[in-house]
């Protein structure tokens, strides 16, 4: 083992040495330039932990850029905050054969706050500097350094390539600690496929990979971040903010938060005390007590976001939310968690990771890093129910699919517990439209439909009601595009919320829906849910493909015909079931009237890159009778 | 921008505190607004201004004056979409050496808690400032409290050094504002011409108070606007800041007793010639000779001046790259620029300028506004931000910008086509406005052979090709595109069509025209019925949606460019069919010769032949003509929707065989 890391320290002092001069662009390795926009040819991160208070990280990066699209890889730009000073922070231009060109030294950055259109207020800050680039490609290396005494902002997460179509010729990371005990803990992901070494030893360890070939993006992948060569990094020993903690389970870290930031954040006024025990005086139940709590909460509050100091993980006071009626989404789920706590009712604070990719907690990796959102778990009759206090529209209980169907960290008194929370799949995100239409002798239509929409369905459709009418009006022109000049006459919502289901009664017309030829009119049936979707077509598919929750679709419309009329022509009925789902759609003529009933089911799973071409022949398939078309003409 | 050097300093004046006589009060707010469930004249408004009120005026603070504008806003919330109304965002300019500042922020939340109305104070720890920009600052509050139903209120003073410019007086907003006062003083000598713009009139009272406090008369100019309606975009707006309801002032002179009257900037040559009077313009420009042994090389041998003009707008593209940056003056000067091979909107452009001057161009800078930085409304330099170069050959215009990749000589890129431009010719001692600068039309043509098989699968072979701003848009669509990414695009927006054979030529140069070609496969791209076949001609290329929706328009349409789209489509019948019908032809014009669309279909021997013209010909259309253009576009999507019918020949036969004889 001490042999190996001499001769690894030896490799490393020679490469810095050879690399700081060769950084020409014109002559690189083809593998690295297919299909990248931009190559990273050197990231190279060191971090000192020298004390349970103290960590410097040093920062060397290089960027080739290939093309415009590359620029995004090569932004010179340095984040930092009150506890987080940056330093030593310089970047040079080289140009395509490797030559100097420009150096930006520190004063040249920029220094401006990082607070966003989103955020009232945040007291993060960045660096940065503009760099016109003049020609391609080009390469810039920024270096910096920082310091901190939150040992908890170890990088979590080291990932081997930055991006798809981003390639790296080389990638490191080190690891120093002065202790045993400050060591992190890490864990490797999809690294299989790449070459790297990597050496531990009682002072640190290190990371590094050569020459990774850029990935091209494929819709329906996986995310990069689930597929892309990374190690996580978690302290196990650190101190956040002055809170000193040592983690090693789930269960540790929902300990330490609860018993460190979340400590006494969730008081009350003795005033509101009094007002929430009023509101839920004739409830029946837990259940029943939880569900006005959180309904006087949507009526109540709105999502702000002010980041100040700790308030990245902690926070604000219950009493302040109350005071001010608004707050983030840790700020309103601890407020809402102490109005739930006055009245008896328990609830637990939930870290998640949020965001319609569903991305799991590691389940043997206990990290403060893991999850960007909070939500409330409702324990009741042994069953969660699983709240989101920063919206002020979704049914108790119902969570869509912003966090639905993950592994999640559950912070209970007692400490830590991962859960998975609700799955909406299949079935479940279902569809449907009932409607009639009459078509008049000059292919115009005039109808009613109505939509019932119930899990993730109800989650697309349900927020109808609270927009504008030329919102709505633009939902329909988009929702029904295969009908040109639609015009919405009227509609009328029905939200339930127990049930989670949401009905929309909705009347059109519009001219010209039926084409005519001669005396002919033409027309395709199916007017209220067209699938005309087909994924995109790949000579050479690479990635498997994910169907993340599924759905099912039922339809029944019935089309009335022009007096004289009579149908010369109308689609066969047509039923296709695979490991994908089903597909059925018939059509019947009786007594003037065309009856369609259809039928659409997509199964939610993981697929390998080889069975790409036949879901995407299934998707043909549907596309094509859904858009199959009935001729009518005048009767003799 | 007016120096302050150049203005007398102003008399020691103190302004009144109190504020003018208001109709609504501060914190007066009634149970009848906070039980108002919408707005009567537009109910789907989320939000509403109540009642605004400015006030405008100059003060004297130990002998420095300073404007001050004093803001009082009340706005109710109808539902949770008007939240984003409780958040009030103030930019605030930061000149570096001084700045403009807020105090006084005071603010409450109005609610309705049974039957009573309860107050919630905005708290000062709540009110944030931060940098928004290297010129400006930003402070920004949300109201507590807030819910649907609740009434918000606030009130601030902004202080600024920069006491000639007056900011925009802006009476609209994306939500309907039931009432808007304001109110402008200046002390008299101190000329300020007022101009209106917008669409919803408004007219504006001046009166002359005398002042006692300060002994000095002042000029009070009042506005008193209600029910303005909510401004809403649409497609092909150039910039709807042009169309907000606003009065604008500019400071035209000063004539105080006792000083001799100073006059500034009064029309677009008189804001021409200030600038020609500039350092940059006046000596910087024709300073910098280090370009003069490359020109030398380049231009040796070369005499004909359109040549010459050409090949060095070529040269400074090719050797400088625009840092994004608007501006009408250097960032880094020429020598810099050529040094450094990059720079701003005028290093760029005033470098093409020098150099054609070197080259015995007859050239000069020509200062416009962008379509983003609006139309300038009067006259004044602070509202210019871009410059780009002019030649004079033969008595033939030539105007470049050579900031952008795909731009040419005489093809800007459509952002510089605004206003028109102010020519800076100081050696001729001209200085005007143009206003003539117009792209010329553009032309598309398309060219499809397509081939119907008996199942209704088509496949074919598409050309096009592109000139003028059409080759720009589609040069600029293509730029930076992966090949396989751009194709899946394309295939997905035309449902099930499988393009190969894909090319493009002459995409990466700026000169020329631009060319497509393709061959394509579309499983449905026919209906097969019974013994029929249903197609439409013009297949994927025809228009889908109207961009109109709105009933009525109250600006222009600007669709950039005017031009002329071809459309050549040739269908060959599968082995057995025959034409059954065809659409019939048709002619739809717009009204003043705006523009006319044609369609022509026949039967020919080799097959059914398309012809489809759609031209516009104006690049802006008034929106009187909003009506018609609007209609225009119906009528071509239902043309566009017309099949052909095909039947099969010996059915025909038989059925003609068996009905006539």
């Amino acid at each position: 083992m001490r042999h190996f890391i001499l001769v690894y320290f030896f490799f490393l002092g020679f490469l810095a040495f050879s690399q700081k001069t060769d950084y020409q662009a014109l002559n690189l390795n083809k593998a690295l330039t297919e299909n990248a926009n931009a190559v990273v040819r050197v990231d190279e991160m060191v971090v000192e932990l020298s004390a349970l208070n103290s960590m410097n990280i040093r920062h060397k990066r290089a960027v080739t850029v290939l093309n415009e699209k590359g620029n995004a890889y090569a932004t010179v730009y340095v984040g930092y905050d009150k506890g987080r000073k940056v330093k030593n922070i310089q970047a040079v231009v080289y140009d395509a054969s490797g030559k100097e060109c420009d150096k930006i030294k520190e004063k040249e950055f920029k220094d401006v706050s990082a607070v966003d259109g989103s955020t009232l207020y945040s007291d993060s800050r960045y660096k940065y500097y503009h760099y016109t680039p003049i020609e391609y490609p080009y390469t810039i290396e920024l270096t910096y350094e920082t310091t901190t005494k939150n040992t908890g902002e170890i990088p979590s997460v080291w990932r081997f390539l930055d991006d798809f179509r981003v390639s790296t010729e080389k990638s490191s990371l080190s690891i120093n600690y002065a202790r045993p005990d400050l060591k992190p803990a890490v864990k490797e992901k999809n690294l299989e496929g790449i070459v790297y070494s990597k050496d531990d030893n009682d002072k640190g360890f290190s990371f590094e990979a050569r020459n990774i070939p850029a990935l091209k993006e494929e819709s329906m992948s996986p995310s990069f971040k689930e597929i892309a060569p990374q190690i996580m990094v978690r302290p196990v020993n650190f101190q956040y903010e002055g809170y000193d903690a040592k983690i090693d389970t789930w269960k540790d870290l929902g300990l330490w938060m609860s018993g460190n930031l979340l400590k006494g954040r969730d008081e009350l006024l003795p005033a509101t005390k009094e007002k929430v025990k009023t509101l839920v005086k004739d409830a029946n139940n837990d259940l029943e007590k939880a569900k006005i709590i959180y309904k006087y909460v949507q009526e109540n509050t709105r999502y702000i976001s002010v980041q100040v100091g700790i308030g990245g993980i902690q926070p604000i006071n219950a009493i302040e939310v109350d005071r001010l009626k608004y707050g983030d989404c840790k700020g309103l789920s601890n407020y809402t968690k102490a109005l739930l706590n006055s009245v008896g009712v328990e609830a637990y604070y939930v870290h998640v990771e949020a965001g319609r990719e569903k991305v799991d907690f590691e389940e043997e990796f206990p990290d403060l890093a893991q999850g960007n959102h909070v939500i409330l778990a409702v324990p009741y009759e042994g069953k969660y129910h699983w709240i989101d206090c920063t919206s002020q529209v979704h049914p108790f209980g119902f969570i869509g699919d912003f966090t639905d169907d993950r592994k999640v960290l559950v912070i209970k008194p007692d400490g830590g517990e991962i859960v998975r929370t609700v799955a909406y799949t299949n079935e479940q995100n279902y569809q449907l439209t009932q409607g009639s239409y009459a078509l008049r002798t000059d292919g115009s239509i005039n109808g009613n439909v109505t939509i019932r929409t119930r899990g993730i369905q109800y989650d697309n459709h349900f927020t109808l009601a609270q927009r504008p009418e030329d919102k709505i009006q633009e939902h329909y022109k988009n929702y029904w595009h295969n009908i040109n000049n639609l015009k919405v006459k009227t509609y009328r919502f029905q939200n339930d919320d127990s049930a989670v289901e949401f009905t929309e009664e909705v009347s059109v017309d519009a001219s010209h829906y039926a084409s005519k030829s001669g005396e002919r009119l033409l027309f395709a049936a199916n007017a209220f849910n067209n699938f005309d979707y087909i994924p995109d077509r790949y000579y050479d598919r690479k990635l498997p493909f994910e169907i993340q929750r599924g759905f099912l679709d039922e339809d029944e419309f019935s089309i009335e015909i022009p007096d004289g009329y009579g149908v010369e022509s109308m689609p066969e009925a047509m039923t296709v079931e695979n490991k994908f789902g089903y597909y059925r759609i018939d059509f019947t003529f009786s007594e003037g009237k065309i009856f369609l009933q259809r039928k659409f089911l997509v199964k939610k799973g993981t697929y390998p890159n080889s069975d790409y071409t036949a879901y995407r022949d299934f998707m043909k398939e549907v596309s094509k009778n859904d858009s199959a078309k009935i001729v009518i003409k005048p009767i003799l | 921008m007016i120096s302050t050097k150049k203005l007398p300093l102003l008399l020691a004046f103190i302004s009144v505190q109190t504020l003018w006589c208001q109709e609504i009060q501060f914190g007066e707010v009634s149970k009848e607004e906070l039980l108002e469930k919408e707005y009567a004249l537009d109910p789907d408004a989320p939000a509403a201004v109540l009642y605004r009120y400015q006030n405008t005026y100059m003060q004297s603070n130990n002998g420095y004056p300073r404007l001050i504008t004093e803001i009082h806003e009340r706005i109710k919330v109808y539902n949770k979409a008007g939240f984003e109304y409780a958040t009030e965002q103030i930019n605030l300019y930061n000149g570096r050496s001084d700045k403009e500042s807020v105090r006084k922020i005071k603010g409450y939340t109005y609610n309705l808690e049974q039957d009573k109305i309860v107050k919630s104070e905005l708290d000062k720890d709540q009110i944030f400032e931060s940098e928004l920009s290297f010129n400006y600052d930003q402070v920004k509050f949300t109201m507590p409290n807030v819910k649907e139903g609740s009434v918000i209120e606030f009130e601030y003073y902004v202080s600024s050094p920069f006491y000639w410019l007056i900011d925009e007086f802006r009476f609209q907003k994306d939500i309907p504002v039931k009432q808007v006062r304001a109110e402008l003083r200046t002390p008299k000598g101190y000329n300020f011409r007022q101009t209106q713009k917008g669409y919803v009139p408004f007219t504006s009272q001046e009166n002359i108070k005398r002042d006692n406090r300060i002994g000095m008369d002042v000029v009070v100019t009042s506005f008193d606007l209600r029910n303005v309606p909510a401004l809403k975009a649409e497609s092909y707006v150039d910039n709807i800041h042009n169309y907000r309801a606003g009065a604008l002032f500019e400071l035209v002179s000063i004539d105080l007793p006792g000083y001799p009257t100073k006059s500034f900037a009064h029309s677009w040559g008189d804001v021409a010639k200030s600038i020609g009077n500039t350092d940059d313009y006046k000596n910087q420009l024709d300073k910098t000779r280090s370009f003069d042994d490359e020109l030398d090389a380049i231009l040796s041998g070369k005499t004909d001046k359109l040549e010459i003009t050409n090949i060095l707008f070529k040269y400074v593209k090719d050797n400088t790259e625009w840092n994004g940056m608007d501006g009408k003056s250097f960032q880094h000067g020429l020598k810099k620029t050529i040094k450094e091979k990059k720079g701003n909107a005028a290093d760029i452009n005033l470098l093409l300028v020098a150099m054609l001057r070197y080259a015995g161009i007859h050239a000069n800078p020509v200062i416009l506004s962008t379509k983003e930085n609006a139309i300038p409304f009067f006259p004044t330099l602070d509202r210019l931000n871009f410059v780009i170069a002019h030649a004079k050959i033969d008595g033939e215009d030539y105007y470049m910008d050579a900031t952008e990749e795909f731009s040419d000589v005489n093809l800007l890129p459509i952002r510089d086509y605004n206003w028109g431009g102010l020519l800076v010719d100081n050696e001729n001692m001209v200085w005007k406005h143009i206003f003539n600068i117009a792209p010329q039309k553009a032309e598309s043509m398309y060219s499809v052979k397509m081939e119907v098989d008996q199942e209704g699968i088509v496949s074919g072979n598409y050309r096009s090709r592109f000139t003028n701003h059409a080759a720009y848009r589609f040069r600029e669509s293509l730029k930076n595109q992966d090949l396989e990414n751009y194709l899946r695009d394309k295939e997905s927006k035309y449902t099930g069509m499988e393009i190969s054979e894909y090319e493009a030529k002459n995409v990466d140069s700026y000169e020329g025209h631009v060319s497509e070609s393709f061959h394509y496969r579309q499983e449905n791209g026919a209906d097969v019925i019974n013994d029929k076949i249903y197609l439409q001609p013009l297949s994927f290329l025809k228009i889908e949606e109207n961009p109109f929706k709105l009933d009525k328009r109250e600006y222009p349409i600007d669709y950039g460019f005017p031009f002329r789209e071809r459309y050549m489509v040739n269908i060959k019948l599968p082995e057995g069919y025959q034409v059954e019908s065809l659409p019939s032809a048709a002619i739809i014009k717009l009204p003043d010769n705006l523009g006319i669309y044609k369609y022509a279909v026949q039967n020919a021997a080799n097959g059914i032949q398309l012809s489809v013209t759609f031209e516009v010909n104006k690049a802006v259309i008034a929106a009187i003509n909003y009506p018609y253009i609007k209609e225009y576009y119906n009528q071509i999507i239902i043309k566009g929707a017309e099949q052909i019918v095909l039947s099969k020949t010996d059915n025909e036969y038989n059925e003609s065989t068996a009905g006539s004889r």
